[in-house]
């Protein structure tokens, strides 16, 4: 180890390369005189500093709220609940298929005759009034 | 590890962040820092047209990005690293362009040293730098940092992103084969 220390207390730290006279001083003066202009950045306000804080939020909860309102639309234009429709129901269906409800046989009902039945089963004329009311209404609804 | 920033760099770097003072604040730290960078840049690149393009480059990225400079580290330490990556990128961009090897532009450093009309000294100086240019680039820039400039091995850790052991064994390693160069050239 004492010979690398011969060797390198031999050389001087600043001989072996030189550089041109007043390099430093000239290079100083030149490099301060090219700096560019630095750019104005325009003063933000506190408030929209504030903004430019939350607006990532604020975007992802806007974009939340979007799909969460796409889903409901999406939601209220689907076809009727499974649960109302017909094929849920067997009996329904079998007195469809049957011809329980075919409307040739509610039609060729005779109100009359109903009005008859009833008043043979006891009971009053006024009673028998209210009924054939119920009738007439239902059927201005119907129509 | 926390980096105790020197009084006096304080007051420079907050004149650097306030837009009325910086320019005046960055004049100051070109001619503090630029002779020690220089020597930095111009013992890695050897020639002096290299040292001093390389040198205005270093100072242009520092004034560009000065504001993002927030003193975590000492103001020189945060220049040798732009000098430092100025020099390794403008060694790695000569090798691909005269498309040749690190050994290659070892022997090349050695050659442009004799012919550099900036280079002067005795015998053993001449010699003393072509040792140190066959030495591989990590090395050189460990041997460069602590012998001519005597930085600390905290600051150069700070620098290279080295820890203070392999920085010790660097060193060490380069001054056994400086040695050697002297021993085969006698």
């Amino acid at each position: 180890m004492s010979k690398d220390k011969d060797i390198l207390g031999k050389v001087n730290r600043r001989e072996g390369m030189t550089v041109p006279e007043g390099y430093f001083d000239d290079f100083t003066a030149k490099m301060i005189s090219s700096l560019p202009e630095k750019q104005k950045v325009p003063e933000i306000s506190e408030r929209q500093r504030l903004w430019f804080r939350v607006r990532p939020y604020a975007y992802m909860a806007a974009m939340f709220a979007g799909i969460f309102c796409m889903m409901k639309m999406f939601d209220m234009m689907r076809s009727p609940s499974a649960d109302l429709n017909i094929d849920n129901y067997p009996a329904v269906t079998a007195a469809i298929d049957n011809g329980v409800l075919d409307n040739d046989i509610i039609n060729s009902v005779d109100d009359n005759e109903i009005i008859e039945s009833l008043y043979e089963t006891g009971l009053s004329p006024e009673e028998i009034y209210t009924y054939e009311d119920s009738i007439d209404m239902c059927d201005s609804i119907i129509q | 590890m926390a980096v105790e920033i020197p009084q006096e760099d304080a007051k420079l770097i907050a004149r650097l962040q306030d837009e009325s003072t910086c320019r005046a604040a960055f004049a100051e730290v070109i001619k503090l820092y630029s002779e020690p960078l220089y020597w930095q840049i111009r013992r890695l690149v050897v020639s002096h047209d290299d040292a001093n393009d390389l040198l205005q480059n270093t100072f242009m990225k520092a004034w560009m990005y000065i504001e993002n400079f927030r003193g975590e580290a000492k103001l020189s330490t945060w220049l040798y690293k732009i000098a430092l990556n100025e020099s390794i990128t403008f060694l790695e961009k000569e090798r691909k362009r005269q498309n040749i090897s690190l050994d290659d532009q070892e022997s090349a450093i050695i050659n442009s040293i004799a012919a550099d009309e900036f280079v002067d000294g005795d015998e053993v100086a001449l010699k003393l730098r072509q040792a140190i240019a066959t030495l591989p680039e990590k090395q050189r820039i460990v041997f460069n940092m602590k012998y001519y400039d005597e930085m600390k091995y905290e600051q150069m850790s700070d620098i290279l992103g080295t820890s203070v052991g392999a920085l010790k064994a660097s060193y060490h390693l380069a001054v056994k084969k400086i040695e050697q160069f002297f021993e085969n050239n006698d």
